[in-house]
């Protein structure tokens, strides 16, 4: 198992390398680090451009500046913004806020879809599995943008004049200044309460696939042989498909899992507009694309990249941990 | 045997053969099945599949309401009310109501779905080629070719395909059309259909029939396009159904985030829906009417792609996922 890793952990490690030349290649394809300057009234002189461009070394070969950018990248250094201010201190503070959301949604919809998943594939045809199926198709169509707001102007007002106290908030990651006057745990709770909507809109769209996902797997191994034997050894029904049946049906999702990582972060992007959350999403797209800041995008990139590479490290490690024969081939 | 004719056939007689059959013809044309082909077999299953059928039904809708509406209907989605101010559903005669400078929303939905429909259409017109022959590089050559275009698809995809898109379109020339919008979406979304082409190619290069083409001196790319590919051809229409419907979703989605259709009286269903997601509280028919037509669309294609994912399926028994 050891070794499995390790040799995961190096693969990992190389994709991730290999995928930040394809993101330096993309952003330096796309991005006119010049285009701030060539707005400027009156126009600058072409002496000046150059200038600047000498400066920002935009006349170094390409694979010189990817050097350069990288071996800052390995130090921690992920470059300034146009402003002169540290990206990586930026990014951090930002991971937090949309990492608590990306990590809950994670964990909400793989929990919904196993319970929905298993439900559907024992029932099966049965009115509860017609229900889930349509609830399926229904959010797998929906706009993500469309759905938050749905929840947004809709939902958390409803819910708000049931209890009698506003417990769901539609704006921000918390109430700003509520450092300032508030506990730990006032703090923590009004966190809860903007994390809620951003949550379940996020967990909602990606849980739809996943269910129907595991829906098919548990199907494949409830019709398996060694499903049968187990039931003809005098094992119940239910420890049948929890014990045997689940452990298998869950190494298919664990794929689509890794694989959905990407999904969340564009989800996120969308879902922090919505809700005006100050995380990634809201960072690259304001400070990012909007003030054509290359090394705002880069740092963006490179982390999402990271966070897929990671998670697709994790699912090799679950394969093993879900199917012995997968650490010993 | 005399005795039979002219009276009804009993258990063990044989009925008289019709003249130019050959003998025992009425047998055959008593119990004889006509045969038929696989597309026809396909066909007739995707036409017996009731969630593939209400799909399709739909689709034809939309499509109507789409191309055929504004030519019923008359009204432009250009033209504002005389005041330029927004107005309810059935206020002034605006079955929809209005948008906030007074253009009919249904006119405007009737556009929009036209206009998604050919981002659509643009989309897989690009993105079915590309992906069809990195896919069909890889699984019929394998090794070496494989390797380096998986990897690099596998590269691709450790990037969110949103963020791709927003990044490519920001500073794309002309990505704020219809136009603009479905090339970069064909240029990015071919990734998954190039992996599902592969696996499909890799099973398929090692059926007999490829062999028998091999000895029979075919060349590589008529055994790819006259052999394989029809053979794949399920996945492919499975996949172009699915794909259309995620293209529809993120044009809408790139248009929310500022990256799509906005030019001036240019709209499509994201830009109808986005502009109404603004206006939810204050004018929530702008908010509903564009959402729930986007919805349909999409739940139909998916119902489609469905439907024929049965139909593909040789048993005929595959449990619905």
């Amino acid at each position: 198992m050891f070794f499995f890793v390790v040799r995961r952990l190096i693969a990992s490690v190389l994709v991730l390398l290999a995928s930040s030349l394809l993101v330096f290649a993309l952003c330096a394809a796309s991005f006119d680090p010049l285009a701030q300057f060539r707005q400027r009234q009156p126009p600058p002189t072409q002496a000046y451009l150059d200038n600047v461009a000498e400066g920002l070394g935009l006349n170094d070969p390409f694979f010189v500046r990817y050097w350069r950018w990288l071996s800052g990248i390995l130090t921690g250094d992920f470059g300034n913004t146009i402003n002169g201010t540290p990206v990586a201190d930026q990014l951090v503070g930002r991971i937090a806020v949309t990492g608590r959301m990306i990590v809950l949604a994670m964990v909400l919809a793989i929990v919904l879809a196993i319970v929905v998943g298993v439900i559907g594939a024992v029932r099966q045809y049965r009115a509860s599995d017609y229900a889930f199926t349509f609830l399926a198709y229904l959010l797998i169509a929906l706009p993500t943008f469309w759905f938050a707001a749905l929840l947004k102007e809709f939902v958390a007002g409803g819910i708000n004049d049931l209890v009698g106290d506003q417990v769901l908030y539609t704006i921000g990651e918390q109430t700003p200044g509520i450092e300032l006057y508030a506990s730990g745990s006032e703090i923590w709770s009004d966190r809860l309460g903007h994390l809620v909507l951003p949550t379940v809109s996020l967990a909602l769209l990606s849980f739809a696939a996943w269910s129907r996902f595991q829906r098919s797997a548990m199907l494949d191994v409830l019709g398996s042989d060694y499903m049968r034997l187990a039931r003809a050894k005098g094992l119940t029904y239910r420890r049948t498909v929890v014990k045997h049946g689940l452990r298998n049906a869950l190494i298919p999702l664990t794929t689509v899992v890794a694989l959905g990582i990407g999904t969340l972060f564009g989800g996120a992007v969308i879902t922090e507009q919505v809700f005006v959350w100050n995380g990634m999403g809201r960072y690259l797209l304001e400070s990012g694309i909007r003030d054509n800041d290359i090394n705002v995008v880069l740092g963006w990139l490179l982390i999402s990249a990271f966070f897929v590479v990671l998670f697709n490290l994790i699912a090799d490690v679950l394969y093993a941990v879900l199917d012995p024969r997968i650490r010993l081939s | 045997m005399a005795s039979t004719q002219g009276t009804t056939a009993t258990a063990g007689s044989v009925l008289p053969a019709e003249p130019g059959s050959p003998v025992g013809g009425g047998v055959d044309r008593e119990f004889g099945v006509e045969a038929r082909s696989q597309r026809q077999q396909i066909l007739r299953r995707f036409l017996h599949n009731k969630v593939g059928m209400t799909g399709l039904v739909i689709f034809v809708l939309m499509c109507l309401f789409g191309f055929v509406g504004p030519l019923l209907y008359g009204a432009e989605y250009a033209t504002q009310n005389r005041n330029a101010q927004s107005v309810g559903p059935g206020e002034q005669g605006y079955p929809f109501g209005s948008d906030e400078i007074g253009r009919d929303l249904l006119a405007g939905l009737m556009q929009g779905v036209q206009r998604s429909l050919f981002i659509v259409l643009l989309f897989v017109v690009i993105a079915l080629p590309i992906g069809l022959l990195v896919g069909a590089l890889a699984g019929y050559f394998g090794k070496w070719i494989d390797s380096l275009l998986m990897r690099f698809v596998d590269l691709v995809l450790t990037v969110p395909l949103l963020v791709v898109l927003i990044v490519v379109a920001s500073n794309f020339p002309n990505s704020r059309t219809p136009l603009g919008v479905g090339i970069i979406l064909g240029l990015f979304g071919w990734l998954d259909l190039a992996r599902i082409v592969r696996s499909q190619f890799l099973s398929l290069r090692e059926k007999e029939y490829v062999e028998a083409a091999h000895a029979m001196g075919a060349s590589n790319s008529r055994i790819i396009f006259k052999h394989l590919i029809p053979n794949a051809l399920g996945s492919l229409i499975v996949w172009t159904t699915l794909a259309a419907a995620t293209a529809i979703i993120l044009e809408a989605s790139l248009t929310y985030l500022g990256f799509g259709v906005n030019g001036a009286n240019q709209t499509s269903l994201g830009r109808l829906v986005s502009d109404g997601v603004q206006a939810a509280a204050t004018r929530p028919w702008l908010f509903y009417f564009p959402g729930i037509t986007l919805l349909v669309i999409v739940l139909s294609i998916n119902l489609i792609g469905d439907g024929i994912r049965d139909a593909f399926d040789p048993s005929g028994r595959r449990v619905r996922a």
